[in-house]
């Protein structure tokens, strides 16, 4: 052991012993736990359920169960695809302060940022899944079978590109849990350049799903150059935010006290982000409402209603509020000492940011519809099963993610890492 | 299964009998939330999910894909239909024009176009929307779709729009499958047998020409046009894509399009770009035409004009 | 002229030609080389050349293929038929006969008796006949159209007269643009073929649509409004099985 544990795992008879007990481990974790780990998951599971329930009435029945119209053609499920890229990319603030300045503490945390990128993109392809009319049809996008209109269609980005970052974080978190698993020290070769090229990635995410709706010129709310960086700016306060919540949610369920420090770094961060993404959003109603014109309907729609429709004023300006609110409270010095206000902070922060990356973004998008008509849109109750379902999901693999990586770090550790310190 | 008095065997524990109990309901519960998906028939045959790609479809194969629909049209509806796959003729590219002068706005061209298309019935679906317009503005903003009045009304001109077969379609770009493509003779087309059904093709297209089956398309056998092209008015399967094309089944076989034969007005103008004596020829030369916000560089083929 | 208006089907290509065919004109008059034209057909042809050119490098294939010898123009042309008025109208009389029908009579059964009235304008100045006939239409008096010494015919501005079938002829006197429009199929309804070497076409004329009396299009009650919202029961599909 001693003498290996240096260097690159020892020889493929080696690995296909381990590795599957490795993923008989992975499996048991998931299925075995405390009375609370039951109970959660059940709940998550008799969610999912319904989701699940609701998605095959969906495929059976067509899209005519959601709300959705030839005018509003997208709804809840790419609103909440758009968030979640946004989420996911936004683990990517503690893979920065980790990797590129040493900080030592975050590295210790910063597979909870990981895990939860795999659980984002997973949802953020689940949401993707069930918007299609044809998922029967998914192998025609996979060559050679199929025909993937690459690159002229950026959706096709898109899917490289989610798929890659999936791949991505889920070898950098497997190979650092195994190498634990199996007691040996990982080798940096095998996984700080793929470290490296996820932060590149988790940008790069974000701006190809930005470029899917800013590309199209027929769609004056999106085709703005400032739409790409306003994703990235409000990625980076809903990243964190998750982020704070769950590294406290962690530490209270494994009675330990790591990770004040990061909590710290992401809290700094936020201060910045979250003023950043006020700014965009302010400077697009500057020039919105400053110029007027038939162009500017959507904005009007957005904020005041449009011809008697005001489906989603309420949605905006309880965004707006929350984001407000949710800015003072974390520019306030307080924040750092007093969890309750920080963590009151991140709640708005993160739903504000879910409101107007998501609903508040795609749907204007097609109201008024490009022949200037308002169809008004409301989730459906069947979008809201699925959405919910999804998100259970979401939380299922997040929840056995981290609770694999706690266990198989070994009980009892003050520490949380599955990396070794720094050289 | 066992005596309460006696103490589990095997090591079975009354914590693993509880996970037992869980895991079988957990699984009966899944079975049960999905069971509608066995309801589900998105094809009729291993053929039908396996076809290819249009474009790489056979002569022979796309005569067993004709047959095939067919049968199941026949199947699904308890309709007999022909349908055909009619190619670009060379030396033809169509364009359409259309005098805003004389449309009265009667519908009749949306209402043609929805009996020609096997369109599904309750939806009124149709590929053709006409605005209510005011004199003196071109802007969409003021048009109204839903006016029920005696037509024309006084100071309002009517516009239909439908899909403007662009020379540079944004909604062709953005197909992550290739489903949909630029035929030779200028017709967007739709191989409503490979796409997805993501429709960003619809949230692309500046026209509001692209319509979604939000489910099966309903037609009485008896409402249903058995002259059937494979791109075009063939009755369309749930959760895909499809878009006008100029009546394509009629016109590659020299007919007028269903639109413009129910026009009472003569407001259409059809025919092929290439002709320099055809009537769309002459419209262009003579009358100061214009196309649907040709900023955006779609370079439309579907013309509008006024009388002067 | 009157070779011209009158509405041949068998013409309709040619005024397209007369029209449209642009190059037609052009190399007829470079063939008497004329020296005011000389200097025309040099500029059209160095236009023609750089047009060419710039369509070969700005690579547009469907304009260069354009111009291709149309299969068309060599196949026999099926014809163009427009629909013409039965002949001249017959007049009812308000009486029926033994079977209940209405008895109706030729124009000039009444009117071979009757003094011609060149002002009349209208049915309400008349005290028997053509009573409630709705009139609007500028400020012409029957006999503008209607031809005095032959009421079964009309009459022309020239004073000819001309068959009630060939109504456009009379109309387009006027209405000049709107026969040009109607002769390049811009203006009046049709059914058929677009490409006439593949079928024929068949055409309304003026007063198919337009009533000569009051030519005004009337005002109609729209059709199938259009539904935003899917109206589809959720059930249906499932019921389709």
């Amino acid at each position: 052991m001693p003498e290996s544990a240096t260097t690159v795992p020892s020889g493929a008879a080696e690995f296909w012993r381990q590795y599957p007990r490795f993923l008989a481990r992975v499996l048991w974790e998931a299925f075995d736990g405390s009375r609370l780990f039951y109970a959660w998951m059940t709940l998550l599971t008799a969610v999912f359920l319904v989701g699940a329930n609701a998605w095959a009435v969906q495929v059976r029945d067509g899209l005519a169960v959601t709300a959705m119209s030839d005018h509003v053609s997208w709804g809840l499920y790419i609103a909440n695809f758009t968030f979640l890229v946004g989420l996911a990319a936004g683990g990517v603030m503690m893979v920065i302060p980790a990797y590129l300045y040493h900080d030592e503490e975050m590295h210790d945390v910063v597979i909870i940022g990981e895990l939860l990128a795999v659980a984002a993109i997973v949802m953020a392809i689940m949401f993707v899944t069930v918007d299609l009319g044809r998922p029967d049809r998914f192998w025609h996008l996979i060559p050679p079978f199929g025909r993937f209109n690459f690159p002229v269609s950026m959706l096709t980005w898109d899917v490289l590109v989610l798929n890659g970052y999936l791949l991505l974080n889920l070898h950098i978190c497997g190979y650092l849990l195994y190498m634990r698993f199996i007691g040996r020290k990982p080798n940096p070769k095998w996984y700080v350049p793929f470290v490296f090229l996820s932060i590149v990635w988790a940008i790069s995410i974000h701006t190809v799903t930005a470029f899917l709706y800013c590309g199209l010129g027929g769609r004056p709310f999106w085709n703005t150059a400032l739409l790409a960086p306003r994703f990235l700016a409000s990625a980076f306060v809903s990243g964190p935010a998750f982020i704070i919540i769950a590294i406290q949610i962690v530490r209270r369920v494994i009675h330990s006290d790591f990770g004040e420090g990061p909590i710290r770094t992401l809290l700094n961060i936020m201060r910045v982000t979250i003023l950043i993404n006020l700014l965009m959003v302010g400077s697009e109603v500057f020039v919105e409402f400053y110029t007027g014109g038939s162009h500017t309907s959507a904005a009007h729609y957005l904020y005041f209603g449009l011809h008697g429709h005001n489906a989603l004023v309420p949605w905006i300006w309880s965004s707006v509020v929350m984001t407000v609110i949710a800015a003072g409270l974390l520019l306030s010095p307080r924040a750092v000492a007093d969890r309750r206000l920080l963590n009151l902070a991140c709640v708005l922060a993160f739903a504000g940011i879910w409101i107007e990356k998501g609903m508040g973004l795609i749907i204007p998008g097609f109201i008024p519809s490009t022949l200037h008509e308002v169809v008004e849109y409301l989730p459906s109750v069947m979008e809201w099963k699925i959405t919910a379902g999804i998100w259970a999901l979401g939380f299922m693999i997040y929840t056995v993610a981290i609770k694999v990586t706690i266990n198989v770090m070994g009980a009892g550790r003050r520490h949380f890492s599955v990396l070794p310190p720094e050289a | 299964m066992s005596q309460p008095t006696t103490p589990p065997a095997e090591g079975i524990t009354r914590r693993d009998m509880f996970k037992g109990l869980g895991a079988t309901l957990g699984l009966a519960a899944y079975a049960k939330a999905l069971a509608p998906l066995t309801e589900w028939k998105p094809f009729e045959s291993v053929e039908d999910f396996l076809q290819k790609h249009y474009s790489e479809l056979s002569a022979v194969d796309l005569e067993v894909v004709l047959k095939r629909i067919e049968k199941d049209t026949k199947k699904q509806y308890g309709a007999d239909v022909q349908v055909s796959a009619d190619r670009p003729q060379p030396g033809v590219k169509f364009g359409y024009a259309l005098n805003l002068s004389i449309c009265i706005g009667c519908r009749k061209c949306a209402e043609a176009c929805h009996k020609e298309n096997n369109h599904d019935r309750p939806s009124h679906q149709s590929y053709i929307r006409v605005l209510e317009m005011s004199n003196g503005s071109l802007d969409l903003e003021k048009g109204n779709a839903h006016y029920d009045h005696p037509v024309p009304a006084k100071d309002k001109f009517y516009m239909p729009i439908q899909c403007q077969q662009c020379d540079h379609p944004p909604c062709v770009d953005v197909c992550p499958v290739e489903a949909t493509w630029k035929e030779p003779d200028g017709i967007v087309v739709v191989d409503y047998n490979w796409c997805i059904g993501c429709r960003y093709c619809e949230a692309a297209c500046p026209y509001h020409a692209r319509r979604f089956n939000w489910s099966k398309p309903q037609i009485p056998a008896a409402e249903i046009n058995p002259v059937q092209g494979y791109l075009s008015n063939r009755i369309r399967p749930q959760g895909v894509m499809e878009k006008c094309t100029f009546c394509l089944h009629r016109t590659r076989n020299g007919k007028l399009p269903a639109c413009l034969e129910a026009c009472p007005t003569g407001a259409r103008v059809f025919g092929n770009l290439l002709d320099p004596d055809s009537e769309i020829r002459w419209v262009l030369q003579n009358k100061r035409v214009f196309v649907l916000k040709e900023e955006l560089g779609t370079k439309p083929q579907f013309f509008y004009f006024f009388d002067a | 002229m009157p070779q011209e208006l009158s509405i041949n089907p068998q013409a309709m290509r040619g005024w397209n030609r007369a029209v449209g065919g642009g190059s037609v004109r052009h190399r007829n008059r470079v063939s008497k080389l004329s020296t005011t034209t000389w200097t025309v057909a040099v500029a059209a042809v160095v236009a023609v050349a750089g047009g060419m050119a710039f369509a070969q490098k700005s690579k547009a294939p469907a304009q260069a293929a354009g111009e291709i010898p149309r299969v068309a123009s060599a196949a026999p042309l099926h014809p163009v038929t427009i629909q013409r008025p039965a002949g001249p109208p017959r007049v009812n009389t308000g009486t029926t006969n033994f079977h209940g029908q209405a008895v109706t009579v030729a124009c000039g059964t009444c009117h071979a008796t009757t003094q011609p009235n060149a002002r009349t304008h209208t049915s309400a100045e008349l005290d028997q006949f053509h009573q409630g006939l709705k009139y609007a239409h500028g400020e012409l008096n029957c006999l503008s159209c209607h031809n005095a010494t032959n009421y079964d015919t009309l009459r022309l501005a020239d004073g000819r007269s001309v068959e009630f079938a060939d109504v456009m002829t009379l109309c387009g006197q006027c209405h000049g643009s709107q026969l040009r429009d109607y002769q390049h199929g811009a203006h009046g309804g049709m059914t058929g073929y677009w490409d006439l070497s593949r079928g024929p076409r068949t055409r309304n004329n003026c007063v198919n649509c337009h009533d000569p009396h009051s030519p005004k299009y009337p005002l109609a009650r729209p059709v199938f409004p259009p539904r935003d919202r899917i109206s589809v029961p959720v059930k249906a599909a499932a019921a389709n099985h």
